[in-house]
């Protein structure tokens, strides 16, 4: 098994909450750059203990991610960590001009020398109110400039582009990827609809907001109609995504990571009732709205959190089982390691702890 | 917009009484059809209102005398080409769907100075990519969208007998040095078209094309199978108007960007 380690770029000082988007008024540029510096500060830490991917993602409008774009963070790291694999999971791209995504991603995989993961997302439902997309058009959207973007990749000569929601009449992008004939593909597949089409595509998922057992079903069916199409996914084609916070002593990281659950917790579109409503009633959920709907919302007490693997919490021994138990329900190939609490040097040696104590024996799994 | 309708003709050239059907008026635009015979696509039914569509119907097809005397694809180019000098048109663009745009490409190569533009759809004259189905294309594999066609009349058995001998006898290799060579040299301005969801003809064969003809324009239609003009008619007939109005300058977008003044 493989594990990332995703370093939320959170503005690290007051800001208001629950509202989105967040007004920008008691902005510091002073945190800002110490925010991101944090940030850049624990991926070189994860880098050099051994995590095998830095995973960065894209999210408007709030302190609680301050990466819109996530190649641009990507860019950086390309500079900060010389081993791992820098995953994009991802840029949204129904809400981006997916012939732009291609040509980032191509960058990337030229600077990084071929170690980018390109995560393409649908994005949570407040990024549709960011560039005014209506949220009807997500997985239509999503499903064309995929299509779209590896053709930029993959095509060798000139080629225009005649779809439903992009046109171009001529395209050939410069750099192009190392990766051949493309970098691995990942996308959500938390609905039906996107295992469908994850699987029909031959296109590896990834799980977050959610729980194992959730993810568990929704990955069994990706499986069911990866067979369907006459081919058999590997544990590399599933990544779960959960919090982790590595301790001397499993009471410590809970204490952790109650203190942490008293920080802000802002940014994402159940803070704005209009949009969550409207979000509801377009059909960006699906065929499944009601599971996903309450998927969103399934995020309980601390002990909750670890029986539905949420969070990874407490000494390297405890994780390793925890580990070994998500193992066993959903199969994953790739674990993504949120922070789980951001307490300055106590996460780093979180990091640090999970990268020479838990790594070792999750790389043998 | 109302659909205009299209009308039936005759013309003589080669001993042939050749069926052609017409609509609109502007530049001619002269159609040929792919191996399953004539059928004006919705994407013909809207170009015809700002051009003069021509669909003409191969000898051999359709309710014609069966065709014992074309012996290659090119005998066909060179007659079609009499039907339409006969005709008394001097300046038009060619369009050919599938089997047809192997027609269109000869009849091209035999009169190139009279050819405006050329469209080639879904054209079968190379292939590179292994065949994924034998034997007589299914709905399912010639249309991405069969709910988005109208009804449909089978054609009876014997048509499809007649067709099918006709077919083999003109029947091609997958890779024609002559052919390929003498594509080199065309400086018609050419538009080339495939389904991304093409299975007779993947969209990889499109590369080729390109690498050929490197002035021509690959473009890619989003969700459309072999039968692209029928799966996405609004979408072949805007970028093929656009590309007959503007040839080669087609690139530049001229879309209004402004959302209110």
């Amino acid at each position: 098994m493989k594990v990332s380690l995703f370093c939320n770029t959170r503005y690290t000082g007051p800001a208001p909450q629950g509202v989105w988007p967040v007004p920008g008024d008691s902005y510091s540029p002073e945190i800002a750059v110490s925010s991101m510096n944090r940030t850049l500060d624990q991926m070189r830490l994860g880098d050099e203990v051994g995590f095998d991917w830095l995973t960065v993602a894209e999210h408007h409008f709030a302190p609680f991610s301050m990466s819109p774009n996530p190649n641009v963070l990507a860019g950086a790291l390309t500079q900060v960590a010389k081993r791992a694999k820098i995953a994009l999971l991802g840029p949204d791209i129904p809400v981006l001009n997916p012939v732009r995504v291609a040509e980032e991603i191509a960058m990337l995989d030229t600077i990084s020398g071929g170690r980018i993961v390109a995560g393409l997302m649908r994005g949570t439902p407040n990024e549709y109110v960011t560039y005014n997309i209506n949220p009807s058009e997500s997985r239509g959207r999503f499903q064309e400039a995929l299509h779209l973007i590896k053709a930029c990749w993959t095509e060798p000569q000139p080629f225009g582009w005649q779809g439903r929601y992009y046109q171009h009449r001529t395209i050939s992008i410069w750099p192009r990827p190392i990766q051949q004939p493309h970098p691995p593909i990942y996308m959500s597949a938390a609905t039906p609809e996107s295992g469908e089409f994850a699987a029909e595509n031959r296109i590896g998922i990834g799980f977050a907001f959610t729980t194992v057992h959730r993810a568990a079903a929704a990955a069994t069916y990706y499986r069911q109609q990866a067979e369907l199409h006459g081919w058999t996914p590997s544990p590399d084609h599933v990544i779960y995504r959960l919090a982790m916070h590595c301790t001397d002593t499993d009471e410590e990281g809970i204490e952790d990571l109650i203190q942490a659950s008293t920080q802000a917790t802002v940014g994402l579109s159940m803070t704005n009732k209009a949009l969550a409503k409207a979000v509801a009633e377009s059909s960006y959920y699906g065929r499944d709205a009601e599971n996903q709907i309450a998927r969103a919302k399934s995020r309980g007490e601390i002990k909750e959190r670890i029986e539905n693997a949420q969070v990874l919490v407490g000494t390297p021994k405890t994780i390793i089982a925890q580990i070994k138990r998500i193992k066993d329900i959903l199969g994953p190939g790739i674990l993504d390691l949120s922070i789980g609490a951001q307490m300055g040097q106590k996460t780093l040696k979180s990091i640090e702890m999970f990268g020479q104590k838990v790594l070792p024996e999750i790389h043998a799994l | 917009m109302t659909d205009l309708a299209f009308s039936e003709h005759f013309i003589k050239a080669d001993g042939f009484n050749i069926r052609y059907l017409e609509a609109g008026s502007g530049l001619p635009l002269i159609c040929i059809h792919g191996a399953g015979g004539l059928r004006v696509s919705e994407a013909l039914h809207i170009l015809a209102h700002k051009h003069r569509v021509l669909a003409f119907e191969l000898p051999g097809f359709g309710a014609s005398e069966p065709n014992l005397r074309s012996q290659s694809v090119l005998d066909l180019a060179k007659t079609m080409n009499r039907a339409i000098e006969a005709l008394g048109v001097s300046s038009y663009s060619l369009w050919g769907n599938s089997f047809g745009a192997r027609v269109v490409l000869n009849m091209a190569l035999e009169q190139p100075d009279m050819v405006k533009t050329m469209i080639l759809l879904a054209p079968v004259a190379i292939r590179s990519t292994p065949r994924k189905h034998q034997g007589e294309p299914t709905p399912d594999q010639l249309y991405a969208h069969p709910e988005r066609l109208g009804a449909m009349t089978p054609l009876s058995s014997d048509i499809l007998e007649k067709q099918r001998q006709l077919l083999q006898r003109l029947k091609s290799p997958d890779r024609d040095a002559d052919l390929e060579a003498r594509m080199a040299n065309l400086t018609i301005p050419s538009l080339i078209l495939f389904g991304t969801r093409d299975e007779i003809m993947p969209m990889e064969n499109g590369r080729i094309y390109k690498e050929l003809m490197p002035k021509s324009n690959l473009m890619l239609i989003y969700d459309a199978a072999h039968a692209l003009d029928a799966d996405r008619p609004e979408a072949v007939a805007e970028v093929v108007g656009d590309f007959l109005e503007r040839q080669d300058s087609f690139i530049v977008s001229q879309a209004d960007g402004i959302l209110h003044q």
